[in-house]
């Protein structure tokens, strides 16, 4: 029985694809496996926060931030084009609308230019700051290798949670972990969580 | 010549079929890259259609491709598919050079660049050489093996779709943050 030239072509290309997936696969059951995974977005807690520069969206004022000058501080690394983290900033934006942030400084953090964020009617309407970063690095410093990542910093510079939060629940957690009186009494279990990306 | 011309039909095939079911598995994502390209007044539900819509066609047509060698109009389809993506990546290096086009979902982080725009245009060279004639009993397939064009296809999809939902939920799936 002959087997027509394109079943034999075809087959190649279906293998070749097949297993690339079973790579990527492969791949990410490691990690999901690894405890690495759990830890590996945001910076790690009871850490020092790192300083950095950005200009304000708006009116472009360049500014240096300093965590640890006493004011307690969630800081929310955002791309406008990602769907949960516009759900992060519209969940940040009500919490600071029902004063659950009182006494908390809020920066949004993101890489994109000023004209990006037009396309999101959410980040367009914040009032919240919106900051472009200007300093090279912070996505190292803060591990920021995925968006949402929310990382709630206390009023000495120390990381008190990261993870990629976006549910009101847990912006309030968050907020709330800002102002704990001790390093012990953080939320480790919102560390990196593993469902942030989710969609 | 013949294995030539196959070899990039059914390249292209798969690829349209792994992209198609890993723009499936993070619709929301895709749909940020389609907001780039639409006016902004459209609702987020109509963007997320639009998404789906896009990858459907593309399913469609790698589908039909793989496991119906023999009718050209598609091989016609995917050429103009290529052309569409060349187009894409023009208009994404013009306006939004270096954001991801989550073209295969969260399987890639590829972004609108030159590389982008010469990647589109082996695709669409590919596509057209894939428009060549070949001679009709290198196509000529029986229903079974029809058949089980599509049932690999489907599991081709099935296995894209997982791939690309695994890294989805994964901290990779946005990728956009570059901390410049």
């Amino acid at each position: 029985m002959k087997i027509p030239v394109y079943l034999a072509v075809a087959q190649w290309a279906l293998l070749l694809a097949l297993g690339l997936l079973v790579i990527i696969l492969y791949r990410q059951l490691g990690r999901l496996g690894s405890s690495k995974a759990a830890t590996e977005l945001g910076p790690k807690v009871g850490s020092r926060a790192a300083e950095f520069s950005y200009a304000r969206v708006g009116d472009n004022s360049r500014h240096y931030l300093t965590p640890g000058d006493g004011q307690p501080l969630l800081v929310a690394f955002v791309d406008p084009t990602c769907p949960a983290c516009e759900q992060l900033v519209g969940n940040l934006t009500l919490a600071t609308d029902a004063g659950d942030l009182a006494g908390l400084r809020v920066l949004l953090l993101t890489s994109d230019p000023p004209s990006y964020l037009q396309i999101s009617d959410t980040f367009r309407r914040t009032p919240l700051e919106i900051g472009m970063v200007t300093t090279h690095g912070v996505r190292e410093a803060y591990n920021a290798v995925g968006t949402p990542l929310l990382v709630a910093i206390d009023g000495e510079g120390t990381v008190r949670a990261a993870g990629a939060a976006r549910e009101l629940q847990e912006v309030r957690a968050f907020s709330q972990a800002c102002v704990l009186p001790s390093p012990d009494t953080t939320l480790p279990v919102l560390q990196g969580a593993p469902e942030g990306h989710e969609r | 010549m013949d294995v030539f011309i196959l070899a990039a039909k059914s390249a292209l095939a798969v690829m349209l079929l792994v992209a198609g079911g890993a723009k499936l598995a993070d619709v929301p994502g895709f749909a940020g890259t389609v907001r780039l390209f639409i006016p902004r007044r459209v609702s987020g539900q109509m963007r997320e259609g639009i998404a789906v819509g896009i990858a459907s066609i593309e399913l469609l047509a790698g589908a039909v491709s793989l496991s119906a060698p023999g009718w050209s109009w598609v091989n016609v389809a995917v050429l103009a598919l290529g052309c569409v993506f060349v187009a894409v990546s023009l208009v994404g290096y013009a306006l939004y050079r270096g954001r991801s086009c989550r073209c295969f979902g969260a399987l890639s982080r590829r972004k609108f660049d030159l590389v982008a725009i010469l990647r589109s245009a082996v695709i669409a060279g590919l596509a057209a050489i894939a428009v060549l004639r070949v001679r009709p009993a290198d196509i000529h397939l029986n229903a079974a093996e029809h058949a089980l064009l599509l049932v690999v296809a489907v599991v081709l999809v099935a296995a894209s779709f997982t791939a690309a939902r695994a890294l989805a939920v994964s901290h990779d799936a946005h990728p956009e943050w570059a901390g410049r």
